[in-house]
């Protein structure tokens, strides 16, 4: 078995389970899981490294071959994925123990870790599967830690949120598992390229059928319209680092898992129509929905759904330069959304809460906040020269270099949800950021600056700088990342290598 | 451009900076490498490095100021200056038509790179970028005060603006184009929004950055489609090869123009021009007269080589420039305020500047050029001499301005001759270049746009010239002359430093004026692609007595005509009835995008979880249920053969359990208690554990039955604490439509599973179980499955299992605590307060909004959008409906809870603590959290849509929320 390919959740699991054990031992509680997850950085790293050239990396898990027993998959997809969500979900445990050390937060650090560390190797693992059933055991990691997490400091709001979130997601592994089944009883497997060869041969309807199926399944997951209202009703409510950390992986997991398998399992069907106008729904929707939020953390989490709306696009368009625009896409959304709601969590500190109506002179009360806030919301907006331009540029090429009637009504979807962003942001911008100060802004910015939680609150500063330059650097190295993209987009499109490594090159 | 920094660093790092930095004083080194390597065509360019360079300097410039005050705007003024330096050391070389280019790689994959190509047209540009920048720095050094609020960001932003215009104007990859464009945009939003506590200026800013960004959108997608047509992003080679026509192109072009015409203001979406006039003056006289409005007329300039020959371009072009003139003309004849009189002055010179840019001939392009230049230096010279009178009096406003021409001669003088360039007066720049415009579209002169379209344009340019010529007399009238029935204001006399610039300014108007054969060669450099008229053009004072010359004395005199009978056109302008505003449309858009935005949302966001279940279900069965449903019909999906494949039963005591499994689910659904409810769930379970038996697996069914029973058992528990009877059901048609709902997704499951195991063709991978059962050690193959096969399968189950009791755990523990979610009473009473305090500040808020807007005048000139106002004010006002009706929307979540704690499994366990029955004080109205008596709601089901007001559910601000605010750890 490849090490590397272990590490990214076999890793988390230890170190969740030694967290567990240490949780009377803060300190040392938070070392280890801080050190865990540098050790998945650093693997995940590596593996991007391995794979940058298109190599697909496999391993079976005790050494049964598949189909038999369970393959774990690393493409340039994955490893992209994994390498920029583990680097994500670093700082944000960062920030997390920061505002820990403050004591700015009632969430328990001693069932934070632990849980954290149990989602970290949820995520890794989702995106490792190379199997239809392990994807979904990665899900239910994943998932079960969320539910977990979202209730963490818990409140009357909270929990309710958690209800809602819990029984939409307990709704879709239902169907998932349905979907499982329904698979197997095709095609008598449940390994992805195995799947992929089987359902070669298998009816196009029933296949067709299947691919709508895993759509919906995964379409709950990432918040597509119309199952998106879900998010905006649980993810800003939980507590900061917990809504910065599933805005910027849960959905996006859910979107990796539409691609896997809507261009492996089912590339050989055209469900483009159905993505297209899908996309063209949550584009607008979600961006509707983020104009007329009070709450800023509301107002993000519409945007995300909103710009959800753009992956679903490139995938619709269905081309190499389309699928390389979704990466790009996903590896610049995953940042910037983890960016945007750390921001916010240093917004409620600063002010007290993360109402519009009583915010004012944001750029007064703290000039470095303003400008780590304008750097990630320009880049969601799509504003040059940041990352979102360079993913938007990708997938605007795609589109007009496809064409066709839905998909230039697509592209001008996604200009007015551009411009419908930009407008959303500036009047955050306008109204909590410009004018004069709150006097009440001023006393709690003051009552901070003399508190004792000032050196807490410094460290969370700074891991959000950490993550807006972690933001600006995409930008900045679009060149090998739209590389890596391609490749990635390669492979996706033309699935035989990553058959050949799962199977062995004799089997189609 | 912050790219260029890290992008260029890492190739060339040392070489490119330092020689860049070391131009401030030293000689120019790009003019060393001209002469060094006369021969290349492509002299290496030190323009990243500049680039750079502003960034560099933008970033210690805030705590230079805080330290030096304004004086640190002179560092600013460095790599403008370095940059206009540079480029007039290129010049020789570049008139003579060797481009001088640069290239920095950042995403070839995608065609973006930051590639540099400097020609004619370029060095024009960079001349007003970079050269009238460099000045304007100088003059805020003496138009800023010590401690003024935010001038360090203002500078760094400037800075940063100067750098992103010079971007646009030299690079050769249409996005990178896009990318400085929007860069512009953004510093402009923050240039003008720089006195943000004036709600005027966060809406002029807001207002410019929706206009420009917004095209520039549009713009984008038109690069877009050019590039893929054409299959290369760089601008020199579409022009030089434009890609054939068909529809796309054409609607390409459109999009492409609809970008330059919002940046260059012209009609309709000019509005945002005079609207951002709340900027410092400076500022404008950058912004609004030299620099970014000029980004428009660079690019239809740019790409009128390649496309002026469509004629929806030229027509387009030519149509929007000279009705922008006309309009801007108009309006600006009215202004009192002399600020706002540049403003629509400028809007009336760029449609000038459009057309000609865009009408594609020689004798055009050689007419752009010194129009460019022209009107960069004289309205920069006229804004600049604004900000004087209004820094020095107080004022800008004319009916309060007297006696100026007589106390401050010297500015008089040069605001003057400015103002005679903008007029067309000889011997300014502004005669030379009205001149050449004219000669333009002397029908027959020129092969394009044809005699009738020429005679029309030349009437049009007439008739703006005239309009022109009485605004600036207007203008300079307004600003300096006596007028008896003013009284004089207190007045300080200016500094010299103050008035250099301006003087400056209009020295370079009347050189140019005086000497045109200096901007000729960068006409003619640029004209040069053009398809060439009967005759060479020159720029020159004299050209005999021509039809222009004829024209020029005809605009003279009805323009003084119309100066002079200034109240009988200003009686006529009263009386002309008003034309429909483009601001109005402006916030018509906005008003109309919240409106859409807020019954979209009030629609889809309901809040109410069984609603959103039942959209799944419905989605679930629109889309591979529908699918499959029509394949069925359609026969496309082969009905597996009943003979022989299809068997009813296995075993006849299938048929008992199937009939416990219906019946148990048919009463669960119609129980209305609770507990009897949760008793017939678990008899379900025990049904399906018995199938599993029936088909050989008691290991699955035992596992089945204890799962069941420990379910069961728990629920007891959390029934305890919940009422007896299901406080919410649904009834008459959305109960129809629920069960109809469930039952259609049963089916759909059902058949597809039927369908799907009969299609099968390969053989399941389960006989490789069997086969390898021994290897794997073991003879129960459930068992090896799990513990082997599939081992890392169980483990992440067993981390489900150990991660949902450790969430369990920490939620039961914090109840038994008391340290969770039953807020004590007065923390509810002050969060009820704190309700009613936000709505109050925002109806505070729209109120003031609307207040402000009515207000508006200040800027708006009379004719303030009063309608717009209305707009605005709705749309706080909508807002502040929305968040209104935001603590109603507990009322949906709460209800989850009924459902939870039905046939939710082992999840009340989370649910359970929290959503406890315990009567809540002073709770908010509609928060339906306590399950008691609630009357059935007929907003709880899927199916109906009359719902009580849906709401956008805006979560209200709660101070348990605010991680820290009260002092972190409770």
């Amino acid at each position: 078995m490849n090490a590397l390919l272990a590490i990214p959740f076999v890793v988390p699991l230890l170190g969740a389970a030694l967290a567990l054990l240490l949780r009377r031992h803060r300190r040392v509680q938070a070392g280890v899981a801080v050190a865990t997850l540098a050790v998945v950085v650093a693997d995940t790293a590596l593996l991007l490294a391995a794979t940058a050239d298109g190599t697909v990396l496999t391993s079976q898990a005790g050494d049964w071959e598949a189909p038999l027993g369970i393959t774990i998959v690393a493409d340039p997809l994955a490893a992209l994925l994994l390498a920029v969500s583990s680097v994500v979900l670093l700082v944000v445990q960062l920030y997390a123990i920061g505002q820990d050390i403050g004591g700015l937060s009632r969430a328990m650090p001693q069932v934070f870790h632990p849980i954290y560390l149990v989602l970290t190797a949820g995520v890794c693992l989702s995106f490792l599967a190379g199997d239809l059933f392990n994807l979904f055991v990665g899900f239910e990691i994943m998932l079960t830690a969320s539910y977990a997490l979202i209730t963490q400091a818990p409140t009357r709001a909270r929990v309710r949120a958690s209800m809602i979130y819990t029984v939409v997601s307990l709704t879709s592994s239902i169907l998932f598992l349905t979907g499982i089944a329904l698979v197997y009883g095709l095609t008598g497997t449940v390994n992805l390229a195995d799947i992929a060869v089987k359902l070669g041969s298998a009816p196009a309807e029933l296949r067709m059928v299947l691919a709508l199926l895993f759509l919906v399944v995964f379409g709950i997951k990432s918040a597509i319209v119309p199952m998106h209202f879900w998010l905006p009703d649980s993810y800003p409510v939980a507590i900061t680092r917990i809504s910065a950390i599933f805005a910027a992986l849960l959905t996006k997991v859910a979107v990796y898992a539409i691609i896997r398998s809507q261009t492996l399992l089912f590339g050989r069907d055209d469900i483009s129509t159905v993505l297209l106008c899908v996309a063209i729904a949550t584009m607008l929707v979600g961006i509707f929905g983020a104009l007329v939020q009070d709450d800023i953390n509301r107002l993000m989490s519409f945007a995300l759904v909103s710009h959800i709306g753009f992956m679903i696009f490139g995938l619709g368009v269905n081309s190499v330069a389309a699928l390389a625009g979704v990466v790009i896409y996903l590896v610049h959304h995953i940042v910037v959304q983890a960016n945007l709601f750390l921001v916010n969590g240093l917004i409620r500190q600063y002010v007290g809460h993360s109402s519009l109506r009583s915010m004012r002179g944001l750029t007064t009360v703290s000039p470095v906040l303003a400008l780590y806030f304008f750097l990630p919301a320009m880049s969601l907006a799509g504003i040059p020269p940041l990352s979102g331009f360079v993913a938007k540029v990708a997938l605007f090429q795609a589109g007009v270099g496809t064409g066709g009637w839905l998909v230039y009504t697509a592209l001008a979807a996604g200009v007015v949800t551009s411009l419908l962003t930009l407008m959303a942001i500036f009047r955050v911008w306008a109204r909590g950021f410009w004018g004069t100060p709150m006097p009440d802004m001023v006393e709690a910015r003051e009552r901070l600056k003399r508190g004792s939680h000032l050196g807490g609150l410094k460290f969370m500063a700074v891991m959000t700088g950490v993550m807006v330059v972690f933001g600006v650097a995409i930008a900045v190295c679009a060149g090998p990342l739209s590389e890596v993209a391609f490749t990635a987009a390669h492979g996706l499109m033309n699935g035989s290598a990553y058959i050949e490594a799962v199977l062995g090159s004799d089997t189609r | 451009m912050r790219a260029a920094t890290l992008e260029g660093t890492p190739s060339r790092p040392a070489d490119l900076l330092r020689p860049a930095r070391r131009t401030g004083t030293a000689p120019p080194p790009g003019g060393r490498c001209a002469s060094v390597l006369p021969m290349m065509i492509d002299v290496p360019m030190l323009l990243p490095a500049i680039l750079a360079l502003h960034a560099v300097v933008a970033v210690p410039l805030p705590p230079l100021v805080r330290r030096l005050g304004p004086r640190a705007f002179l560092l600013a003024g460095v790599p403008p200056a370095v940059s206009a330096v540079w480029a007039l050391a290129q010049a020789p070389a570049i008139v003579a038509g060797r481009a001088a280019t640069a290239e920095v790689a950042w995403a070839p994959a995608l065609g973006i790179g930051l590639n540099f190509r400097v020609d004619a047209l370029s060095l024009a540009m960079i001349v007003l970028v970079s050269g009238i920048g460099a000045v304007i720095f100088c003059y805020c050094a003496a138009y800023f005060h010590h401690g003024e609020r935010g001038l360090g960001r203002l500078a760094a932003v400037l800075v940063l603006f100067s750098g992103a215009m010079l971007g646009v104007v030299t690079t050769d990859n249409l996005f990178a184009l896009y990318v400085f464009w929007e860069l512009t945009s953004v510093t402009s939003f923050l240039l003008v929004g720089h006195d943000d506590r004036k709600e005027q200026a966060r809406r002029a800013a807001t207002q410019a950055l929706v206009t420009t960004a917004g095209t520039g959108l549009l713009m984008l997608i038109g690069f877009v489609m050019l590039g893929h047509a054409a299959g290369d992003y760089s601008i020199s080679g579409l022009v030089a090869d434009p890609p054939d026509g068909g529809p796309w192109l054409t609607v390409a072009l459109v999009l492409v123009l609809a970008g330059a015409f919002g940046k260059s203001a012209q009609v309709p979406l000019h509005f945002w021009l005079p609207g951002a006039m709340v900027a410092p003056t400076p500022v404008s006289a950058y912004l609004h007269a030299a620099a970014m409005v000029k980004g428009g007329v660079y690019l239809v300039a740019r790409l009128a080589p390649g496309f002026a020959d469509a004629d929806l371009w030229r027509w387009l072009v030519l149509g929007f420039g000279l009705a922008t003139m006309l309009v801007g003309g108009w309006r600006a004849l009215r202004q009192d305020d002399l600020k706002l009189l540049l403003a629509y002055g400028t809007v009336s010179q760029l449609g000038f500047l459009v057309l000609l840019g865009g009408a594609g001939t020689q004798v055009a392009g050689v007419a752009m050029i010194a129009m460019l230049l022209a009107h960069g230096f004289f309205k920069s010279a006229l804004f600049l001499t604004v900000g004087i009178i209004d820094h020095q009096t107080g004022t800008r406003s004319i009916s309060r301005l007297t006696g100026l021409g007589r106390r401050m001669p010297v500015l008089a003088v040069a605001a003057t001759l400015a103002a005679a360039s903008m007029a067309g007066l000889p011997p300014l720049v502004g005669f030379v270049g009205k001149e050449a415009a004219l000669e333009a579209f002397v029908p027959g002169a020129a092969p394009a746009p044809g005699p009738e379209g020429s005679a029309v344009m030349l009437t049009g340019l007439v008739l703006g010239s005239i309009l022109t010529f009485a605004y600036s007399a207007r203008f300079v009238w307004g600003a300096f002359a006596d007028k008896s029935t003013v009284s004089e204001r207190g007045f300080r006399r200016p500094s010299a430093a103050f008035v250099a610039a301006p003087v400056a300014l209009t020295a370079v108007s009347l050189g140019l004026g005086l000497a045109p054969a200096l901007a000729d060669p960068l006409a003619q450099g640029y004209a040069h692609d053009l398809p060439a008229g009967h005759h060479a053009y020159h720029l020159s004072l004299w050209h005999g007595i021509t039809l222009p010359l004829l024209l020029t004395g005809l605009v003279i005199a009805a323009g003084a005509l119309m100066f002079v009978r200034r109240r009988a056109v200003s009686r006529l302008q009263n009386r002309m009835p008003r034309w429909p505003d483009a601001e109005y449309g402006y916030h018509l858009f906005v008003h109309g995008v919240y409106s859409v935005a807020l019954s979209v949302t009030r629609r889809t966001q309901s809040g109410s979880l069984p609603v959103y279940l039942g959209i799944i279900l419905a989605t679930m069965l629109l889309l591979p249920g529908a699918r499959l449903a029509a394949g069925l019909i359609t026969g496309e999906i082969a009905v597996p053969g009943v003979q022989g494949a299809f068997r009813l039963w296995d075993s006849p005591l299938e048929l008992l359990v199937a009939a416990v499994v219906v019946v148990t689910t048919i009463a669960t659904v119609r129980e209305h208690r609770r507990f009897p409810a949760l008793i017939l769930l678990s008899v379900l379970g025990f049904g399906i554990a018995g199938l599993f038996v029936l088909h050989g697996a008691p290991d699955l069914a035992l596992t089945l039955v204890l799962v069941e029973t420990l379910t069961t058992i728990i629920l007891v528990f959390v029934l305890r604490r919940l009422p007896t009877t299901f406080s919410v059901r649904p009834n008459g048609w959305a109960k129809r439509l629920t069960v109809l709902l469930c039952a259609a997704a049963g089916t759909f499951i059902a058949l597809a599973l039927w369908l799907m195991t009969a299609a099968r063709t390969d053989a399941p991978i389960s006989q490789g179980y069997t086969e390898r059962a021994d290897e794997a050690g073991g003879d129960n193959l459930v068992n090896i499955i799990l513990a082997d096969f599939r081992a890392l399968d169980t483990l992440g189950e067993i981390v489900v299992l150990a991660t949902a009791a450790v969430a369990v755990a920490s939620l039961v523990l914090l109840n038994r605590r008391n340290r969770v979610v039953d807020e004590p009473a007065a923390e509810v009473a002050v969060e009820a307060e704190e309700e009613a305090r936000l709505s109050a500040a925002a109806e505070e808020h729209a109120d003031s909004v609307a207040a402000h807007a009515a207000a508006e005048p200040a800027l708006g000139q009379g004719q303030a959008p009063a309608r717009g106002a209305g707009a605005e004010a709705g749309e706080a006002e909508m807002t502040v409906r929305g968040t209104a009706a935001g603590p109603e929307g507990a009322g949906g979540e709460s209800r989850a809870e009924a459902v939870g704690g039905g046939p939710g499994g082992g999840e009340p366990a989370e649910g359970g603590p929290a959503g406890g029955p315990r009567p809540r004080p002073a709770d908010a109205p509609g928060d339906a959290a306590d399950p008691g008596p609630a009357p059935p709601d007929p907003g709880d089901t899927p199916a109906d849509s009359a719902d009580p007001p849906p709401d956008p559910r805006e979560t209200p601000a709660d101070p348990d929320d605010h991680e820290g605010s009260d002092d972190g750890r409770p």
